[in-house]
């Protein structure tokens, strides 16, 4: 906060002073959002920055990475652009992103050592930071607190481990009452990739490792879930909120998702929800969970790197309003929001950011994940055993890695 | 020299001219260069960093032998088939059936026809989204109405289970292209003079005899076309699949326009993605050939 507040202050000064000069502007593509967060820091930021405008185009999800890609490849980049965590790598291994390590070693205002270790490592490529993570995201098991009451389960002791999430999940299935245990995202996309890893994660493997026993494990446990029908067998074509709307229906007791729903069950959800960390294999497990959201980054040909980067300033001291204006957290750790709102579950969150591991980084991580889904979806539907679906994706990656 | 320019232009030759030729135009920079640029793409290796330039390392027949080597091409290429095919023949059958019904002019029978248009006119997204909610394994429509019927005792997954993810969106597909096929065929049957019919009735012919000896022959031309329009329409459906399966599970119900926009788009194999592309491009002539065969058949019919 009163790193914050010094940052108002030196950015006041540096208006005074530049005041009469021309105003550059600055080119910023941001994701489409309904909290309109970027815009909303423009604003703030060129009421405060006489001597700079912010530019801002808005792309959709979708498109935001391609259309990043081709700007770049013609020569036609704007000076920032939003890029989700686990595609930095792709960027910066073509060497088109402005290092920003040296800009960080003079800032006044961000700490490198401020951020948490997922958040910073995905925008790192070969030790050099080439974008600021503008928050982050993470998952945790919702639980319907009045059904483990129902059902003779301890609402004040959500399961922490894999044995305890199957037999509480187990407790809470119900087909007379067409309700599930559990429910979470397989899907075939990125979504189903993200929410998989941490299982694999707590049982001691990772991406590069699928052929090992843990990841095996891990699998075999989601397998478990959906062939005791604890878990839906249409958690293969659930989104991730596609599965919180099974979640706020009553029709799964447990659910697997990230902050950015809570809004909608405060709204849709007419029972008490709580938030716990996810489970851990077992007791003594690491713990693991998915990093989420997006990072700021600065083209190399930008013609304005230095306001750039104080605009990408501005934003990271901006970042204790992430959780209740804008439904994310901050990807540092002294940004904390004063008065959050849904505490409990924030301090879930918050707890649970501590073991967000990033996916890859790796230049070709889409096709690292493709591997995984097909590995997910053709275990779960028994098109193949775990085992081999396993030994399949970890070939391909290997090819990747390879390259 | 100049006005007898603007003279040709405005009234003689050169105003055919031009027109032939601003036609050319378009073909060439909107339809021939994308189709030649994705071919050469085909061939060489491609990363999203060397789009803007021709300027890349030629490749040759690799990537052809790189994406028949994928564990998942057979089975794509099989789901494509079966996709395409159930797809052509039941929403042609169905469509001509229902264009046959129209004809027998009851009452109302036009605001129907009309009605039947709605499924054609709404987007292929909104229509997967509809579908999605039909198909879903645990609280979906069509399981409550199999069930009430006493057809199953369990639920179907039509969307997660490999053994029906195809069949749901081959069955969304057919609803979608019914009406389309129903309009063309109701056109073709309103070009038969009413009096052949009659004058077969007078020779004693029965409904069926009518039907093979005067209906089906006389929309031969009709049939090719619609058949050939119904492969092409049906080889470009792409929404319908990111909205219920996007290929899933596990391929199961990937078809080869999904997997070319996979690899061009989400994983950036755009190489690989132009060989399907180009390989579909091949079929697509072929089906279009027939298509401007079965035209020229009805207008020197």
């Amino acid at each position: 906060m009163i790193k914050a507040t010094m940052m108002g202050l030196v950015l006041a000064m540096a208006a005074v002073a530049t005041a009469q000069a021309e105003p550059v502007t600055v080119k910023v593509w941001a994701l489409d959002e309904p909290t309109r967060i970027t815009e909303t820091f423009a604003r703030e930021f060129e009421a405060r920055n006489p001597d700079v405008k912010i530019d801002v185009k808005l792309v959709n999800f979708a498109n935001i990475v391609n259309d990043a890609v081709r700007a770049a490849a013609t020569g036609t980049a704007p000076d920032i652009t939003m890029i989700d965590n686990p595609e930095v790598a792709l960027f910066a291994s073509h060497n088109i992103l402005l290092d920003l390590t040296p800009l960080l070693a003079q800032s006044k205002v961000i700490d490198r050592n401020d951020f948490y270790p997922g958040p910073i490592a995905n925008s790192t490529w070969q030790g050099r930071i080439v974008a600021i993570p503008r928050g982050a995201n993470t998952i945790a098991l919702y639980y319907n607190a009045d059904l483990f009451k129902e059902v003779g389960l301890n609402p004040d002791q959500p399961p922490r481990t894999w044995a305890e999430l199957y037999d509480a999940a187990r407790k809470l299935t119900d087909p007379a009452k067409h309700r599930y245990g559990l429910v979470f995202s397989a899907i075939a996309s990125e979504e189903g990739t993200f929410q998989f890893l941490p299982w694999v994660q707590t049982a001691g493997a990772d991406f590069d490792t699928l052929g090992s026993d843990g990841a095996l494990r891990a699998l075999q446990f989601w397998q478990k879930l959906v062939d005791d029908k604890v878990a839906s067998p249409d958690v293969l074509v659930y989104r991730q909120n596609d599965a919180t709307g099974q979640f706020a229906a009553g029709n799964a007791a447990m659910s697997i998702s990230g902050p950015w729903e809570l809004p909608t069950l405060q709204k849709d959800a007419h029972f008490t929800w709580r938030v716990a960390l996810l489970p851990g294999e077992t007791a003594t497990s690491p713990r693991a969970s998915a990093l989420g959201e997006f990072a700021n980054a600065i083209f190399k040909t930008s013609a304005h790197p230095a306001e750039a980067f104080r605009f990408l300033e501005y934003i990271y001291s901006q970042a204790a309003r992430n959780w209740n204006e804008f439904g994310m957290l901050p990807a540092n750790r002294s940004a904390a929001p004063q008065d959050p709102k849904w505490p409990d579950a924030y301090a879930v969150f918050v707890e649970q950011m501590k073991y967000a591991r990033g996916r890859g980084p790796h230049p070709l991580w889409p096709q690292i994940s493709k591997a995984i889904q097909t590995a997910i979806q053709s275990t779960l539907t028994h098109q193949s055993d775990a085992r081999t679906a396993l030994a399949t994706a970890q070939a391909s990656i290997d090819k990747i890695l390879k390259k | 020299m100049i006005s007898q320019l603007l003279k040709t232009l405005r009234d003689g030759d050169g105003f055919e001219a031009a027109l032939v030729l601003a036609a050319i135009g378009y073909l060439l920079v909107f339809a021939a260069f994308p189709l030649v640029y994705n071919i050469v793409m085909s061939f060489q290796e491609v990363d999203m960093f060397s789009l803007a330039s021709f300027d890349r390392p030629f490749r040759g027949l690799d990537n052809y032998r790189d994406l028949i080597q994928r564990p998942e091409a057979w089975e794509i290429l099989r789901n494509t088939i079966i996709f395409v095919s159930c797809s052509v023949v039941f929403q042609l059958g169905l469509g001509f059936a229902l264009a046959l019904f129209f004809q027998l002019d009851f009452p109302g029978a036009g605001a129907i026809r009309g009605l039947f248009l709605a499924g054609w006119v709404m987007p292929g997204l909104v229509v997967g989204a509809i579908w999605k909610w039909i198909f879903a394994g645990d609280f979906g429509v069509l399981n409550y109405a199999l069930h009430s019927a006493g057809l199953i005792d369990k639920n179907i997954f039509w969307l997660s289970d490999p053994a029906y993810a195809l069949a749901a969106v081959t069955i969304a597909n057919i609803w979608l292209g019914i009406p389309f096929n129903m309009i063309l065929l109701s056109v073709g049957l309103a070009g038969i003079p009413e009096d052949i019919y009659e004058a077969a009735e007078l020779d004693g012919a029965n409904r069926w005899q009518r039907f093979m000896s005067i209906t089906v022959p006389l929309m031969g031309s009709t049939l090719g076309a619609v058949i050939s329009l119904g492969i092409i329409f049906t080889l470009q459906q792409f929404d319908l699949v990111a909205a219920l399966t996007q290929g899933g599970p596990a391929n199961a119900s990937n078809i080869a326009q999904y997997w070319s926009w996979q690899m061009s788009f989400q994983t950036y194999e755009i190489s690989a993605g132009s060989v399907v592309a180009t390989l579909m491009i091949a079929v697509v002539v072929v089906v279009a050939a027939i298509y401007v065969r079965s035209v020229q058949h009805e207008h020197s019919a």
